[in-house]
């Protein structure tokens, strides 16, 4: 599903003149399978945002190959990059990043727009997948109406509602109480079981990465399997 | 993303920001309108001047002369398509002192040829065209300054400038036999000669109402006649008695153009109403190009508020943009959506502005006439149809052009840094 090899980054910070070079990815390379969750923990400012972010297109690694789905991203330009995120990712963010002007089910049906589906199928699919995400009761809320839970279960429902193979979540449950935390957590394992949704989840939490199928853990620029108890 | 989901998308985004938005169309309304307001003067007058021009003449007259002073090739005019007349009048350098009963007048005499004068068209007011030798056409105001002694000495006598016409011929003149007399301009008296001629006709008003016509006109037989008898009262072959002018009447307007354009390749001189409306086109081309472009600085003002309403609504949605090109959206299409914005604003704007000026122009044709009317005293006004501003579609097509265009053109920049927003500095703004 995914393939990363040898994907090499560095940050130029600080003043212009007197920058100083970080290398934040190195000679980074790592699979993905299709239907798997994937958790990567580590330390802050290990990279981990980084790993994502090239992943999905947001910006370039400066040297190496990620491969999604048979097709190099690393190459693609801006528009192509749009077009491949809007037909193969969705995103979870910490701070679920939801449109203000819009209602819940206007922010799940956005993707469907962009994909320029009719206004009638949209409807009928994002009720269903309110039902799946139980966000049956409060579809016309606009975000500051909703809970950090039910916030978090719009931008799932928004991330899903395509049916992209994969998904990335960078600390989906950062801002929640443990206990909503629980309930993210549990529609996570019932979409990936349901639907075969491949995950891609960042965390420094144990308890989320403990559902995931396979760890991994960012140390200086590359990654390790195993956990935080497990450091090889 | 279906079009009707970017006008929504769009729409829903201008709601939000209604007084911003308001402000700016406003402004963009008033460019536009003040642009179109100002032209409309130019359309305006030029159109006051085409109807003056084509009111005060006959307008499928054409004159013509040859520029060295010879006689004019009248066959060879002949054969230039659509012509339907040349009226070919020739004025004699001298009085003709026209007697009825104890009445008087001294005016001008044009001999003419009534066949031709039928076939252009020459109106009258009463009476029909002579057919014998002996019977003319005067003037519209032949009777009215057929004056006696008396008459005349009261009328020199009074002071007032637009003083009625004192006394005059009354009745009817059709019918009337009047004795004629030349008298020239150096002699204290008529030549003795006397003719009689037999009024028939009476020209139609002339349609500048400073013009009086106490003309008239006799068959141009008689030419070689009132030349002997100049001649034997004189005493001198005067070459330069006679003076004619030659006036081609073409069948309609429009094809007063192409005649003169032939006439001219034959080398004439010529002057017509088309001549004279290319001369004012021309002009009023220049001015009104010179309003539009004064207009237009108006309309750019305006979109210094377009171009700092869009900033700030990008600068401000930067977090949205953010989230919409991470979840997929083109930066072609948040170019498209923000130029959507901007060029609604213009097109608002520009349908606005269109109403108003049509409103401004309206009430401006409406009051200014009674204004000027009442500053320079009515009567000489009243009759006077004054046109001030017009807005023909061209200028609401020119305007509108103008004015959505420089809205889109405010709008690229910011659309275009709309589409350069990095998304994970956009995902990292606070919410
Ligand atoms: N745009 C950037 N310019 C310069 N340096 C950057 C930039 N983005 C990240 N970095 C640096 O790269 C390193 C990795 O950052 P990253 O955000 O990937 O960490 P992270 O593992 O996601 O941390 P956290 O768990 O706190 O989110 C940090 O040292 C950071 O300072
Ligand atoms: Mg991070």
């Amino acid at each position: 599903m995914i393939q990363i090899q040898n994907v090499n980054h560095t940050f130029l910070i600080g003043k212009k003149g007197k920058e100083k070079k970080v290398p934040v990815l190195k000679e980074l390379s790592f699979e993905v399978e299709k239907g798997e969750i994937v958790a990567i923990v580590g330390k802050s400012g290990s990279g981990k945002s980084t790993l994502l972010h090239t992943i999905a297109g947001f910006m370039s690694p400066e040297q190496g190959s990620i491969i999604v789905n048979g097709q190099e991203t690393v190459h693609l330009n801006e528009t192509e990059r749009a077009k491949f995120r809007l037909n193969n990712f969705g995103f979870i963010f910490q701070n679920f990043q939801l449109m203000p002007g819009l209602t819940a089910f206007e922010n799940i049906e956005l993707p469907l727009k962009l994909k320029g589906i009719a206004h009638k199928k949209r409807k009928t699919s994002v009720q269903l997948l309110l039902k799946k995400v139980g966000l049956e009761d409060v579809a016309d809320h606009y975000p500051n109406e909703l809970s950090g839970g039910q916030q978090q279960r719009v931008s799932i429902a928004r991330a899903l509602i395509t049916n992209p193979p994969i998904l990335f979540a960078d600390e989906p449950t950062g801002s929640l109480d443990s206990e909503t935390e629980q309930d993210i957590l549990l529609l996570i394992q019932d979409l990936n079981q349901t639907m075969g949704v491949t995950f891609v989840i960042i965390t420094h939490d144990e308890e989320v990465a403990n559902i995931a199928h396979r760890k991994f853990r960012m140390r200086d620029g590359v990654l390790v399997k195993g956990d935080a108890n497990n450091v090889i | 993303m279906l079009f009707k989901d970017q006008v929504d998308f769009v729409s829903q985004h201008i709601k939000k920001n209604k007084l911003r938005v308001f402000m700016t169309v406003l402004a963009a309304t008033m460019g536009c309108a003040f642009l179109i307001v100002l032209a409309s003067i130019g359309f305006g007058i030029q159109d006051t001047m085409r109807k003056e021009i084509l009111e005060d003449q006959a307008i499928t007259e054409v004159e013509v002369y040859t520029n060295n002073g010879e006689a004019l090739d009248i066959s060879q005019i002949r054969t230039v398509e659509h012509v339907n007349a040349i009226v070919h009048r020739t004025s004699m350098d001298i009085m003709a002192v026209s007697q009825l009963g104890e009445r008087s007048l001294e005016g001008n005499m044009l001999l003419t040829n009534f066949a031709e004068e039928e076939k252009s068209n020459l109106q009258l007011s009463e009476g029909r065209m002579p057919t014998k030798e002996n019977e003319i056409v005067v003037g519209y105001q032949f009777a009215e300054n057929l004056l006696t002694d008396a008459e005349r000495k009261e009328m020199e006598q009074s002071t007032e400038e637009d003083a009625e016409p004192i006394g005059g011929y009354k009745e009817s003149l059709i019918g009337k036999t009047i004795s004629m007399s030349m008298q020239s301009y150096e002699m204290d008296e008529a030549f003795p000669e006397k003719w009689d001629f037999t009024i028939v006709g009476v020209t139609e008003k002339p349609a500048r109402d400073w013009f009086v016509d106490t003309n008239m006109l006799v068959d141009e037989s008689w030419k070689d006649k009132f030349q002997e008898v100049y001649e034997a009262n004189t005493g001198n072959e005067n070459p330069d008695l006679f003076y004619s002018s030659t006036k081609i009447y073409t069948s309609s307007l429009e094809h007063v153009k192409s005649v003169t354009e032939e006439l001219k390749e034959m080398g004439y001189s010529v002057y017509s109403v088309s001549e004279q409306l290319e001369q004012l086109d021309v002009f009023f081309m220049a001015f009104k190009i010179g309003l539009i472009f004064v207009g237009t600085i108006a309309v750019l003002i305006a979109s210094i508020g377009i171009f700092n309403t869009m900033t700030m609504a990008v600068t401000e949605r930067t977090r949205e943009i953010g989230v919409m090109k991470a979840i997929g959206a083109s930066p072609k299409l948040i170019q498209r959506l923000f130029l959507m914005e901007s060029a609604w604003i213009g097109i608002i704007g520009t349908v606005l502005a269109v109403i108003i000026s049509y409103a401004v122009s309206f009430l401006a044709n409406w009051i200014l006439p009674m204004v000027v009317g009442a500053a320079l005293g009515e009567d000489e006004f009243q009759d006077l149809s004054m046109t001030f501003s017009l807005i023909p579609w061209q200028l609401v097509v020119i305007a509108s052009v103008i004015s959505i265009s420089v809205a889109m053109i405010s709008g690229w920049r910011p659309a275009r840094k709309a589409t350069k927003i990095d998304v994970i500095q956009a995902l990292r703004q606070e919410l």
